[in-house]
């Protein structure tokens, strides 16, 4: 970087178009994707819908859910809950659109949700609403205040008529209104939330957990916001057994175990066949529907699809299916049915291809079904998971979600011995990622050097085409860090061949279950944890670092959150030592709670849908939160800003320690002063690049120059690399001094989702230069942006500096222009360069195939880019849908304009 | 006056529109019955519901209820009389 006079623009090396370049610039012509294909009819017309579709939410199944549950007092408490989920899908209005060949939804909207009150009620109480302002004061939704939703797409951003917005996404009709109000206040000192605090509070230093949430230092508290996800689904057994075989299962269990120790069993084995009779009348309700629909309608073809509809639901109410597309209804079927019994994200069908490859090979063998027709299912496939929202506070829905739920369809990996395991249904499921663009589900190509190029090349055209899919993610360093985290469970390399990605980026372990079709085995892969990724989410790195700065005082609020560290930070090591001693309380503390918030959930709230697909369950009978599952190693804590973080330590290194350019002084009041900057909030842009400077700026000219100049990651530049690497060793090792609820190490997990933006935002400038208020670095191996000056791969040396199996993931993401990558010729160098990162131990990479330009263009015209996607950080969204924050923040993503 | 969302031929969409089930016409819930309308079971229409207050009212006079809730599915469901 150049000081090149006293433009403030100049100052920051920013471009006149605001956007980071590497390389030449661009053509003046904005230039756009690949054109894609299209999909087919069927899934345009669906996609239409979608496009007109506002999230919505209604108040059906948490009436039922919580009128039965009044009515049970009293009764066992997994009884109880069977009882409630069975009363919530029973009554579920079904909801038929035309066209569709796969059905069922969360509830009687497109884009249905709904409150769970049961969990937590006070995000969704009016603001003066006593409730609402508890959990104000106790912090819990501090975050809620620092975020931007998305203001265009599907969210309903504010009340109009007689519809309520709710977190600035949700949208109510006014009728449902004061039975909403009713019904949560029935929960209160209930729920899972207000059970959870009642005895949070017991954990000593408590109080400094609350300080903690106020200041944003962590994002949210896990237990009874989103208690499940972040993990794989399975579908062996309604596969293979079909409901009532299940309920077979558990009549047989029950046989075994009445009477005898651990009476648990007998319980959870009831219960599973309650909530199933329950996901039974669902099923058959909308089969009712199905018909109901078929005698009304005058065209020919449309009735007969109803027709087969309602057939093809009646069957799989009761048996196991028997095709192709009887597979995939069920498959999403019982997605749903989970979704249903929690507020979830991440919730990852996993390797898809594999697990119904069987039933698809079998139908195309027969002559039953066809290409185009398996390209219209898999398209259908993908609205459905699209349709799929979380009904969250704004600040989870929002400020991590960015409206998206993270279901994870993975591809590619190894079979139970070794060899490749993508096949032709995998090719077409990348075929229709390509024509059909919807966020939902995200791919990822597990990626393996035993992968065949032909595959590995479709991967690629599909990231080509733009929609941020499939991200590539590293087989082997995977299965390295499962065998480390959960081979004291027993797993073997065999099995931790049957991992994938739950949520975003999380590797989740899975198991081989032997699916017999007409007396084959055939071993498909499926999830065999539950959620991989509850604990402590997030950590603000840059914000623990700043109350290190300060001692101990959030200096935006003037709130006290750690007592004195105690240390003049007179060295750079008393500085690091106060940043491990901060972070560590935190993560002490956090720990605590977290547990005893997880423990209220697993006795109020327990998980059925899922405990029954997750093996070993059934087997022991013992319900998820029992640790049912096979592997139970699931808690992790969370970083966020990373390279903030280490380019601000890197900064105070160079400028305080190593040449003495500055003192720790001068760095505290160009913090508080913001280098003489407007912060982001005034300027309304989280960007570093589009700052305005205050009046008196040029005061802070050559602290701001020198900060911004220090070494940054991602240039292959040892002297930050080795911070980051000893972050990352320290971070990794020190996760295993927690214990989980389950008695069990927790691990590192360091991924940003969208955390980066309303972090930053309550977070004063940084030492590495950063301006207060604005976006932090994305994932956790991202350069900042406008950092990475040396190209891919010395940000693939940087990234790739620590031993990526440490940690459940690491998260890079790439903005690359469309021209670099173009045709055959662009693909195979575009292939190269993953696969380099692969070998050098990376784990994770995904793109953004985008002309920056044309981001600038969708934000100041979005009614034009309805339907454009990008990738944030492990997802894909509507560019429309996203808060202003993250826009912000992957607009100014260093731009790549050559390998 | 009856609207859309009170007969059994609505689709809902969203909370700010649906289609006609009948006609795949795109309609509002506030649209008033047309007459190829048919009553859906819903609370209101129910002989074991009494309002309270607005959007309030109680089921066989114990049990919170709504009026707008479809209960179609609930067994206790009983048409008012002059329907």
């Amino acid at each position: 970087m150049s000081n090149t006079g006293e433009n403030p623009a100049d100052f920051l090396d920013c471009p006149a178009e605001s956007i980071n370049y590497y390389g030449n610039k661009p053509s003046p012509q904005v230039e756009d994707r690949e054109k894609g294909r299209k999909p087919t009819p069927r899934a345009n017309q669906a996609r239409e819908l979608y496009f007109s579709a506002k999230s919505s939410t209604s108040m059906e199944f948490p009436y039922w859910y919580t009128r039965r549950w009044e009515e049970l007092d009293g009764e066992i408490p997994v009884i109880r809950r069977a009882e409630s989920l069975k009363a919530g899908f029973e009554h579920l209005t079904p909801v038929i659109y035309p066209g569709e060949l796969l059905t069922m939804g969360k509830a009687s909207y497109l884009r249905s949700s709904y409150p769970m009150p049961w969990l937590s009620e006070a995000f969704f109480m009016a603001s003066e609403d006593k409730l609402y302002k508890e959990a104000l004061e106790s912090g819990k939704l501090t975050a809620d205040t620092f975020t931007t939703v998305g203001k265009g797409g599907g969210n309903v951003t504010k009340s109009v008529g007689k519809v309520i917005s709710i977190a600035g996404k949700f949208g109510l009709r006014l009728e449902e209104m004061p039975v909403m109000l009713e019904v949560a206040k029935k929960w209160k000192d209930r729920s899972v939330d207000d059970i959870g605090h009642k005895y949070e509070q017991m954990v000593p230093g408590y109080k400094e957990k609350e300080a903690i949430m106020r200041s944003v230092i962590c994002m949210f508290d896990s237990g009874y916001t989103l208690p499940q996800g972040r993990e794989v689904m399975n579908y062996y057994y309604p596969l293979q057994y079909g409901i009532d075989g299940i309920i077979r299962i558990c009549e047989e269990g029950i046989n075994e175990v009445a009477g005898y120790p651990e009476m648990d069993r007998l319980y959870f084995y009831k219960a599973v066949i309650i909530m199933l009779r329950g996901i039974k009348s669902w099923i058959r309700n909308y089969a009712e529907e199905a018909r109901f629909l078929a005698s009304v309608e005058k065209e020919e073809k449309q009735k007969a699809e109803y027709l087969e509809m309602a057939g093809m639901l009646e069957h799989i109410s009761s048996d196991p299916p028997r095709n192709f597309h009887e597979a995939l209804q069920m498959l999403w079927t019982f997605h749903v049915g989970v979704l249903n019994e929690d507020a979830i994200s991440g919730l990852s069908p996993g390797r898809v291809g594999q697990v119904l490859f069987p039933f698809w090979k079998r139908d195309m063998d027969r002559g039953i079904i066809d290409r185009a027709k398996s390209i219209e299912l898999l398209e259908c496939m993908r609205i459905k998971f699209t349709e799929i929202d979380c009904f969250a506070s704004m600040g989870v829905v929002g400020g991590v979600l960015s409206g998206n739920t993270f279901n994870n369809l993975a591809l590619g990996g190894l079979t139970k011995d070794g060899i490749s395991a993508a096949n032709e249904l995998e090719m077409l499921i990348l075929e229709t990622g390509i024509s059909c663009e919807t966020p939902q589900p995200t791919l990822s190509v597990l990626y393996d050097e035993k992968l065949p190029e032909e595959f590995l090349l479709k991967g690629i055209e599909c990231t080509k085409a733009g929609a941020g899919y499939p991200a590539w993610v590293s087989n082997q360093v995977a299965m390295e860090f499962l065998l480390n985290n959960y081979g004291h469970e027993g797993m073997q390399l065999e099995e931790a061949r049957a991992w994938a990605i739950g949520g975003c980026l999380e590797s989740s372990p899975g198991s081989w279950m032997p699916l017999n079709l007409d007396g084959e085995i055939h071993w498909i892969p499926g999830g065999s944890a539950p959620a991989t990724s509850v604990g402590v989410h997030f950590i603000s790195l840059p914000k623990v670092l700043e109350t290190v700065i300060f001692d101990g005082v959030d200096m935006r609020t003037g709130e006290r959150i750690f007592p004195s560290h105690g240390y003049k930070l007179e060295t750079y090591d008393e500085l690091w030592q106060g940043f491990m001693d901060y972070f560590s309380r935190a993560v002490h503390v956090l720990t605590l709670t977290n547990n005893i918030q997880h423990d209220a959930w697993r006795k109020i709230s327990p998980s059925l849908v899922n405990s029954m697909l997750k093996p070993d369950c059934l087997e022991k009978g013992r319900d998820l939160g029992q640790m049912g599952a096979r592997f139970n190693t699931t808690f992790n804590i969370e970083s966020c800003g990373n390279t903030t973080l280490v380019n601000s330590l890197a900064s105070l290194k160079k400028n305080i320690y190593d040449d003495k350019n500055f003192s720790l002084e001068d760095y505290r009041k160009a913090i508080l002063d913001n280098f003489g900057y407007h912060t982001a909030q005034e300027t309304g842009s989280y960007s570093l690049v589009d700052q305005k400077p205050a009046e008196h700026f040029s005061e802070y000219r050559k602290i701001h120059r020198q900060s911004l100049d220090a070494p940054k990651f991602g240039n292959d530049d040892p002297y930050v690399d080795a911070i980051f690497k000893q972050w990352e060793d320290w971070f990794c090792e020190m996760t295993h001094n927690y214990r989980s609820l389950y008695d069990q190490p927790m691990y590192a997990c360091q991924i940003s989702v969208s955390t980066h933006g309303p972090m930053g935002a309550v977070t004063l400038a940084s030492p590495d230069g950063r301006l207060s208020g604005t976006t932090f670095s994305d994932g956790s191996v991202s350069a900042y942006p406008g950092t990475d000056k040396h190209g891919p791969y010395a940000l693939f040396n940087s990234a790739a500096c620590w031993n990526h199996s440490q940690s459940q993931n690491s998260q890079l993401n790439m903005k690359i222009h469309p021209s670099v990558v173009r045709g055959r010729e662009g693909s195979r160098k575009f292939l190269e360069l993953i696969r380099s990162y692969m070998r050098k131990g990376g784990f994770h990479v995904q793109f953004n195939i985008v002309d920056s330009r044309m981001l600038k263009q969708a934000q100041a015209d979005p009614d034009k880019f309805r339907s454009l996607l990008v990738r944030v950080a492990g997802f894909t969204q509507y560019w429309v849908e996203l808060g202003k924050q993250i826009q912000d923040e992957v607009i100014a993503r260093t731009e790549y304009e050559e390998l | 006056m009856n609207n859309c969302t009170d007969c059994k031929f609505y689709l809902p969409v969203d909370v700010f529109k649906g289609m006609c089930k009948l006609s795949k016409q795109d309609i509002l819930p506030d649209d008033p019955f047309c007459g190829k309308a048919e009553k859906i079971a819903k609370c209101k229409f129910c002989s074991k519901y009494t309002a309270e207050k607005d959007f309030l009212g109680k089921c066989m006079s114990a049990t919170l209820a709504y009026p707008d809730m479809i209960a179609a599915k609930c067994v206790d469901f009983e048409w008012i009389s002059q329907n």
